[in-house]
């Protein structure tokens, strides 16, 4: 700006740059600085996501007689594909009742079934990936045996064998773990899983071979969700950003506690837009529709890079775990009525009946292949036994072992010299142990 | 041993100064070093650093990482303080390291005690980045990535905020190896963190949580006392194979200075160091009280007047081992029962608590080991059992005194 020669002017344009001044400030007046939410001058109290007071509305493809609803679309399957999901929703529960009976039996020491949840896990199972990285919380097994985990691996990690590879004997059952399938190994305490979901999609963006063309998928129930780290998890996925697919599994309760009970809100899909996420609520008892919409999920995952949330809403069938007794908090009656309204197996086998894509002599020929392949696994897993004692002191530390543990062997190997024939329960557990505990007693031949 | 007469003070004063001249003129690379005699030697004139080229690449178990195509003369090394040598270290793993990334809150701009100073801008914002204020976010994200293989560094702004990611480190980076079965594992996570008091932090910007997670069997703790131990040492973390907590004593990110070797190197994690020897008691620390130590090994020589009556002048003779412990998790136990075993006595000092500081834990084995060798009990000089108050700071943390008052209570017990 050239500077005016005289006072006059001078005068002049100082009061035509104030005015210009004033005018840009009265602009700036109009949103805050670093945002673009309107000012208005009516005091406005808002409460919903939807912005009509209304719930989140819950996406549906299939009826409760398995019929397509008035202008869904129905997912791209073929028969092939559907009957490989139907199977494995029938795989599941078939696998579920010989395991519960077993822990029962006492030959396990616990489990966890799946009842009722069989179309939010097969459906996004098999609408991921098969390389997704999925973290799961504790009933994604279904997710396992669509990825071709296989029955023996099951049972290995549930009796704790010489086989079991998801954790060499160390975890409860149902703690699953496996690198080659793509699912990190399953750990107890509740919602850790996510902010690790999120470190996951992260590292896949970063790896050039797999950049855009994999996703990190993240399984927890409405109760975990409660967590700390449901927050920290969804807040760094959403901002950092990283492509992470979260699935809450809302099934009601978490042990007794009902979801009316464990938050106020509308679900967990409320929370999603306070990440600014794109967020989907799905029936989670239609196959088809948690299909299409973890389909859909993951592909907005795969371009935005960022976090993306479903909710499927479905209803936990059985108890907890084998360590309870629903019944001690919800009637027999509420649970038989469930199973009657919306069972998703029923659901989704009448629509493969009306596409001329199932029947009853498939339904039996498949529920008794399901049975027998669960006993077999079940009958050879029950002959295979431990792996050696010394497994119990392996794999703390990568690398040099340290001092503590050196010596804390040799320690548990004086004591089973000592003790190991007069003390009773020492005694018996040793016989589990491929070679009775000799590898931790020998003294030589110290494994790492 | 009497302390040196006003004349031969006047002598050694001069011998020093022209010391001095001669180091100035022969290497300009030098620190200042400290001044000769009657001086309570603070960090800044220390003579545990390492002030000159020759003394750094001196330092004991450095192990180079790569060729030395250096010219002649050998490896360079470089004036750094305690957060450039940090700095220093994490600038060489995001170089050889592709999948290496550096995360935490306000790293992006530097991190408020600079130890991330210039890393955004020389790697780009995908491997150097800010996250959300969440430190069990950090920690889990930080394990999601080491799960993948991916070398991730995160920063815990101050170790008083390190709890909400205690789950996540103790319950899962822990002991993921353990419960996979070694099918998955985050050895490639290492977790940064300021310790320690500085002065005047209070509660909160001054805690020392070493003592809860050498309980984390699984994880590995490791705390430098200086610059050229702290590039080692953090480099040594990041590629160890097992889950790393690093914690920079704060108060030194400034303070301590060295000429720093440039090239790519590593000191050995879970091996103490022998920085003094000795023969008649053994002290043992780590971080910002090992210079609190050598001023009370100084104190003790050649105390002041004031303090001359009430240090005996049995004990000024006294030849203490001081023992630069490093690693927490797992501790050199061995280095420690060897010297305790000569000298009968041994004295531990850390700012934390008494109760269930890493002081019982080392107490504890020691006086298994070495029972019928003490000729007095394990003495531990620690902070007092309560939270760091502000105005207290100079009471709580344990400073050369209280390591003096141990030395002679146990040297004469």
């Amino acid at each position: 700006m050239i500077r005016p020669a005289s006072s006059l002017a001078r005068r002049a344009a100082t009061a035509s740059s104030a005015r210009r001044t004033l005018a840009t400030t009265a602009r700036r007046c109009e949103n805050l600085p670093k945002s673009t939410s309107p000012i208005v001058s009516k005091l406005n109290f808002f409460n919903s996501v939807t912005g009509d007071g209304t719930q989140i509305p819950t996406y549906r493809v299939l009826d409760g007689s398995g019929k397509p609803l008035e202008g869904a679309e129905v997912p791209e399957i073929d028969e092939a594909f559907a009957t490989r999901m139907y199977e494995n929703m029938m795989l599941l529960p078939a696998l579920d009742n010989v395991l519960y009976n077993v822990q029962r039996q006492g030959k396990i020491s616990f489990y966890m079934t799946s009842y009722g949840e069989e179309a939010t896990i097969i459906g996004s199972a098999a609408a991921l990936d098969m390389e997704d990285e999925v973290l799961g919380q504790y009933r994604e097994m279904g997710v396992l045996l669509w990825r071709g985990f296989g029955l023996d691996n099951v049972m290995a990690q549930c009796f704790g064998t010489s086989e079991d590879a998801s954790s060499k004997g160390r975890q409860m059952p149902v703690h699953f773990g496996s690198p080659q399938h793509h699912f990190h190994t399953i750990s107890s305490p509740l919602a850790t899983q996510i902010p690790q979901a999120a470190g996951v999609g992260y590292a896949l963006k970063r790896d050039p071979a797999r950049r855009s063309k994999h996703i990190a998928a993240c399984y927890f129930g409405e109760g975990a969700a409660s967590e700390g780290d449901f927050h920290a998890g969804l807040l760094l996925a959403s901002t950092i950003p990283s492509p992470t697919l979260f699935l809450a599994r809302n099934n009601g309760f978490a042990i007794s506690t009902p979801s009316t009970e464990q938050f106020f809100g509308d679900g967990i899909a409320a929370r999603g837009p306070g990440y600014g996420i794109d967020t989907l609520r799905v029936d989670g008892n239609d196959v088809l529709a948690v299909l299409s919409a973890v389909r859909a999920a993951r592909q907005r995952c795969l371009t935005q890079g960022r976090a993306v949330l479903v909710e499927a809403m479905t209803y936990r069938v059985g108890h907890h775990s084998t360590s309870d007794d629903s019944y001690a908090y919800r009637s027999r009656g509420e649970v038989e009525e469930r199973k009657r309204v919306d069972d998703p197996s029923g659901r989704f086998r009448r629509f493969l009946e009306a596409r001329g894509w199932w029947g009853e002599e498939r339904e039996k020929e498949a529920r008794e292949r399901a049975k027998k392949g669960v006993m077999e696994a079940f009958r050879r897993a029950e002959g295979v036994g431990r792996g050696e004692l010394g497994g119990l002191f392996e794999d703390v530390y990568e690398g040099e072992q340290p001092w503590n543990l050196v010596e804390q062997r040799e320690e548990l190997g004086r004591l089973l010299r000592k003790y190991g024939k007069a003390w009773g329960p020492w005694k018996n557990e040793l016989g589990k142990f491929r070679g009775e505990g000799r590898d931790v007693m020998g003294g030589e031949g110290k494994s790492a | 041993m009497h302390p040196p007469s006003s004349t031969a003070r006047r002598v050694l004063n001069g011998l020093s100064k022209h010391r001095l001249a001669f180091q100035r003129r022969a290497n300009s690379t030098a620190v200042e070093p400290p001044p000769a005699g009657g001086h309570l030697p603070g960090v800044a004139t220390s003579q545990l650093l390492r002030p000159t080229r020759d003394a750094a690449l001196r330092t004991p178990g450095i192990k180079w990482k790569d060729e030395d195509n250096s010219t002649l003369g050998g490896r360079e090394t470089r004036k750094m303080n305690t957060y450039q040598a940090v700095r220093d270290a994490m600038a060489i793993a995001l170089a050889k390291d592709d999948t290496a990334v550096v995360f935490g809150e306000d790293v992006a701009f530097g991190g408020v005690f600079r130890c991330t100073m210039g890393l955004a801008e020389e790697f780009g914002k995908e491997r150097v980045f800010n996250t959300p204020l969440t430190e069990q976010g950090i920690a889990g994200f930080g394990i999601g990535m080491a799960s993948m293989g991916h070398t991730a560094i995160a920063e815990i702004q101050f170790a008083d905020y390190i709890f909400p990611a205690f789950d996540q480190l103790v319950n899962e980076a822990a002991k993921i190896r353990y419960r996979s079965g070694n099918s998955f594992n985050v050895g490639k996570l290492t977790v940064r963190t300021p310790t320690m008091a500085v002065g005047h932090g209070g509660l909160y910007h001054s805690q020392s949580p070493e003592g809860f997670f050498m309980a984390g069997s699984g994880l590995k703790i490791v705390i430098p006392r200086s610059p050229i131990q702290a590039k080692g040492l953090l480099l040594g973390a990041i590629r160890d194979p097992n889950p790393v907590i690093f914690m920079e004593p704060k108060i030194l990110y400034r303070s301590a200075v060295e000429q720093v070797p440039i090239d790519d190197f590593e000191l050995p994690l879970g091996k103490a160091e022998v920085l003094v020897p000795g023969e008649d008691l053994t002290l043992v620390t780590w971080g910002t009280p090992v210079y609190h130590c050598e001023t009370a090994l100084h104190v003790l020589r050649s105390p002041s007047e004031e303090l001359e009556s009430l240090i005996p002048a049995s004990v000024r003779g006294a030849k203490v081992e001081l023992i630069d412990l490093r690693s927490i998790l797992p501790w050199d136990m061995e280095t420690i029962v060897e010297s305790v075993n000569r000298t009968g006595r041994l004295v531990i000092v850390h700012e934390a608590g008494a109760i269930g500081g890493v002081g019982s834990e080392i107490a504890s084995e020691i006086q298994k080991r070495c029972f019928l060798k003490l000729n007095a009990p394990v003495r531990r000089v620690t902070g007092w059992d309560i939270p760091v108050g502000l105005t207290y700071e100079k009471f709580h943390i344990p400073d050369a005194i209280r390591v003096v008052d141990a030395i002679i209570e146990t040297l004469t017990y």
